[in-house]
């Protein structure tokens, strides 16, 4: 069985640290005003930004979970 | 190590031949939609997003993609694949910062940016970065490319009874002459439509080799079980090996790479440039990010994976002497019958000319916008805002594009001494890519960003950066994660947290202090003898500069000497450089994005929904850039006089070739007729008789 190292720890880094990022992105597109929720076109974009990251996230959990237990 | 030569047949060379010569006429074909620079760059911001996406595709999942992530697949399994899944976290400060920003502010080149935004100099220092990062880039296309096809040749040819040894730098300088004079005379528009066929083969080609590969080791179940649960993993081990750990290809791919791929890649930018508007950008962005790059890390790495699967059978295929590099054409050409093993490697080749012709073609536009025509505006030859002699343009445009060539096979040179691509690329991403992203990223993102901030960022971080290459243990260790050093090639990826902290850190200080910058200079600007003050610090600058690249010295001293040199930097760029934070920062930033749509269109913005209409046409006898609609057809499209509207060939499998933007004007009483100029006809490259959409803008 492969250790922490080689399994979840690159996965916590990689959605708690790129997660970062990706907050940061979204709060400034909204706050400016560039990303505007009022706008319906706009709204959908804003989910589907939040579907993304979600989407990746599960992606790679199951890929890992797949390659440990499957 | 023996390299391994002469496989394939010859109904591969055959196929191979046809294929390449029916993608240049195809090409060739499309560079009639060429009428000036903005066509041959940009391919006159018209197409729908899916045509873009799948031009991105070609670009994405280039050769080099498949050269490299082949092996490092061969080496440590499913993990390869983690660079084609980790750019989303960039994506809001792309389609809502940047992507509209390049858009509304009508720029032609990341350059032109910076000089609108802070100032020429600026400008001038970024256009280096950007040509360097252009050529690099180029260079290890050529690289790649040459890999890829070398296993095909024989070692030595006989040619008019003259016996030439094949070599790898031999085969790049043919292949670079042919993607040079394809670039050359086919422009963007032949780009985006050779490489809309060449996404397809690709995956096609990438898919074959899995499929028929997972069929040869027995299936799917036999491949899942040949492989160790390490090799399963779709990320790497956190921080070993040197050669390829997780940690260190976050910061270098994730990071660095990925905003460098989405904000820098001028060829990239290009490519959204030419969508008919910033909603299609976005739409294209999204489609590959979220579907097309995880279907390409299949695509450019099953090779490698089925490879690793068929070298645990007991009688394994796989050559020994196999180098990692070379691993998919072998694969490739075991699993392939005669003539599709010569499709896959021809759409191998073609998808290097796709991803050569689009870089070859961003620096010449590079060239020709942040070179010539400001030389030109210098030397007086040319008028601001002229758009002087079109032809003449282009015609630098093509010289340029066969300079680049050039300069991009003498670029593989220094990138051969790496073991395998994957690491050159890293190497080359983690150390040319950090300067301009965190230039970029400041002034897009934080309004307070000054010209001495980001100067400073480009010479101060890029001698730290200098600094850190030399002195790796000492500069780069504290931030390793753990990772081991190669004393060889040290810190190839995790250089790259450390690139981007201090060009981060210089721009930010620098920023911070920019009110004492400020007051010093203006106490300066007092005294008789300013310009000889301002004389010694360049003087200084250079010599320290000159010091840093040279290594002499020893690290601590060099270290203070590169931060003097900032210092002096910011002095001295707040000295010469005007710079007014209101208008240079207004439509250029993302807090005044809507005051860039205004600018961009040129009236108050008109952000109803409205539907979009069919209409037949009839030509005015004028060429005022304005078209006319019916009343009925303009509260249809809830439009006003003045707003921007998108007029186009109503088949949507055009993706929009036949199209052209313009004004609304007066409205007129004949329902279901729109009124167009000759040049609207000529620009739009419209067939009499053929229905037409209209789509209001803004």
């Amino acid at each position: 069985m492969p250790s922490f190292f080689n399994t979840w720890l690159p996965f916590i880094y990689l959605y708690v640290v790129g997660g970062l990022f990706f907050i940061t992105g979204l709060i400034i597109a909204v706050k400016s005003g560039s990303l505007n929720k009022q706008i319906p076109r706009h709204r959908k974009w804003f989910w589907l930004l939040i579907f993304g990251y979600c989407f990746f996230f599960i992606l790679h959990a199951l890929l890992i979970t797949a390659a440990l237990y499957w | 190590m023996d390299r391994i030569h002469t496989i394939g047949t010859q109904t591969d060379w055959v196929v191979m031949i046809v294929y390449l010569v029916a993608i240049l006429l195809f090409g060739s074909y499309f560079s009639k939609y060429n009428h000036n620079t903005t066509d041959f760059f940009f391919g006159g911001r018209r197409f729908s997003w899916w045509l873009i996406a799948m031009s991105i595709v070609a670009t994405g999942v280039s050769s080099h993609s498949f050269v490299k992530y082949s092996a490092k697949a061969w080496e440590y399994g499913f993990s390869s694949s983690m660079a084609y899944m980790n750019d989303w976290f960039f994506i809001p400060f792309f389609m809502f910062g940047w992507l509209p920003i390049v858009v509304y502010s009508k720029i032609r080149s990341i350059p032109e940016y910076f000089e609108k935004r802070f100032s020429p100099s600026a400008r001038f220092f970024v256009t280096i970065l950007q040509l360097l990062y252009l050529v690099g880039y180029i260079g290890i296309g050529f690289l790649t490319m040459g890999k890829a096809i070398l296993p095909l040749m024989p070692p030595t040819m006989s040619l008019f009874g003259l016996e030439i040894n094949i070599t790898l730098m031999g085969l790049i300088i043919v292949i670079a002459f042919v993607t040079g004079a394809y670039t050359t005379f086919g422009g963007q528009i032949a780009v985006l439509f050779t490489d809309l066929v060449q996404g397809f083969m690709l995956l096609l080609a990438g898919l074959m080799v899995f499929i028929i590969g997972i069929d040869y080791v027995g299936g799917w179940h036999a491949f899942w079980n040949l492989l160790p649960t390490e090799w399963k993993m779709p990320l790497a081990h956190y921080n070993k090996p040197s050669d390829f750990n997780f940690v260190g290809i976050f910061w270098q791919d994730g990071i660095a790479g990925s905003v460098g791929f989405l904000f820098m890649n001028m060829g990239l930018i290009m490519r959204f440039m030419s969508a008919k508007s910033v909603n299609e950008g976005r739409k294209a962005a999204t489609f590959n990010i979220l579907f097309m790059l995880p279907v390409s890390a299949i695509v450019v790495s099953g090779g490698g994976w089925v490879g690793k699967a068929m070298s645990m059978l007991s009688n394994s295929p796989i050559p020994a002497n196999t180098e990692p590099d070379f691993i998919f054409v072998v694969v490739a050409n075991i699993i392939m019958g005669p003539g599709v093993f010569g499709f896959v490697v021809a759409a191998l080749a073609a998808a290097l000319m796709s991803t050569v012709n689009t870089l070859l073609n961003a620096s010449s536009a590079v060239y020709v916008n942040d070179i010539y025509n400001p030389m030109r505006i210098w030397l007086k030859k040319l008028k601001k805002n002229d758009k002087g002699n079109e032809k003449r343009a282009l015609l630098v445009a093509r010289i340029a594009t066969v300079a680049f060539t050039i300069l991009g096979v003498l670029a593989v040179i220094p990138f051969s001494s790496y073991p395998t691509v994957y690491e050159a690329h890293g190497y080359f991403h983690s150390t040319l890519t950090p300067p301009l992203v965190i230039a970029i990223f400041l002034g897009v993102f934080w309004k307070k960003f000054t010209p001495a901030g980001v100067i400073a960022t480009v010479i101060g971080g890029v001698s730290l950066m200098v600094l850190g290459a030399y002195y790796p243990g000492v500069l780069i260790a504290p931030f390793d994660h753990g990772t081991p050093m190669d004393p060889v090639h040290p810190y190839t990826y995790i250089g790259a947290l450390y690139n981007t902290f201090v060009c981060l850190a210089v721009g930010v200080i620098v920023t911070l202090f920019h009110k004492q910058f400020t007051k010093t200079v203006n106490r300066i600007k007092k005294y008789s003898n300013r310009n000889l003050i301002m004389s010694v610090m360049v003087i200084v600058c250079a010599i320290f500069f000159m010091l840093v690249i040279l290594n002499i010295g020893g690290v601590q001293f060099l270290f203070i000497a590169s931060l003097i040199m900032t210092f002096l930097v910011s002095m001295i760029s707040s000295y010469y450089i005007k710079y007014d934070p209101i208008a240079q920062t207004e439509g250029l930033t993302v807090s005044s994005l809507h005051r860039a749509k205004e600018m961009f269109k040129g009236s108050k913005l008109n952000e109803r929904d409205g539907e979009i209409v069919k209409v037949n046409w009839n030509v005015r006898k004028d060429d005022e850039d304005f078209v006319n609609l019916s009343k009925h057809e303009m509260n249809k499209m809830n439009a006003e006089v003045g707003d921007l509207i998108y007029v186009s060939d109503a088949r949507k499998y055009l993706g929009g070739l036949k199209s052209f933007h313009s004004t609304i004007g007066e409205p007129h009483a004949e329902e279901g007729i729109i009124y167009i100029s000759k040049e609207h006809l000529q620009n739009g490259l419209l067939i009499k008789g053929r229905l037409l959409t209209a789509e209001k803008e803004m």
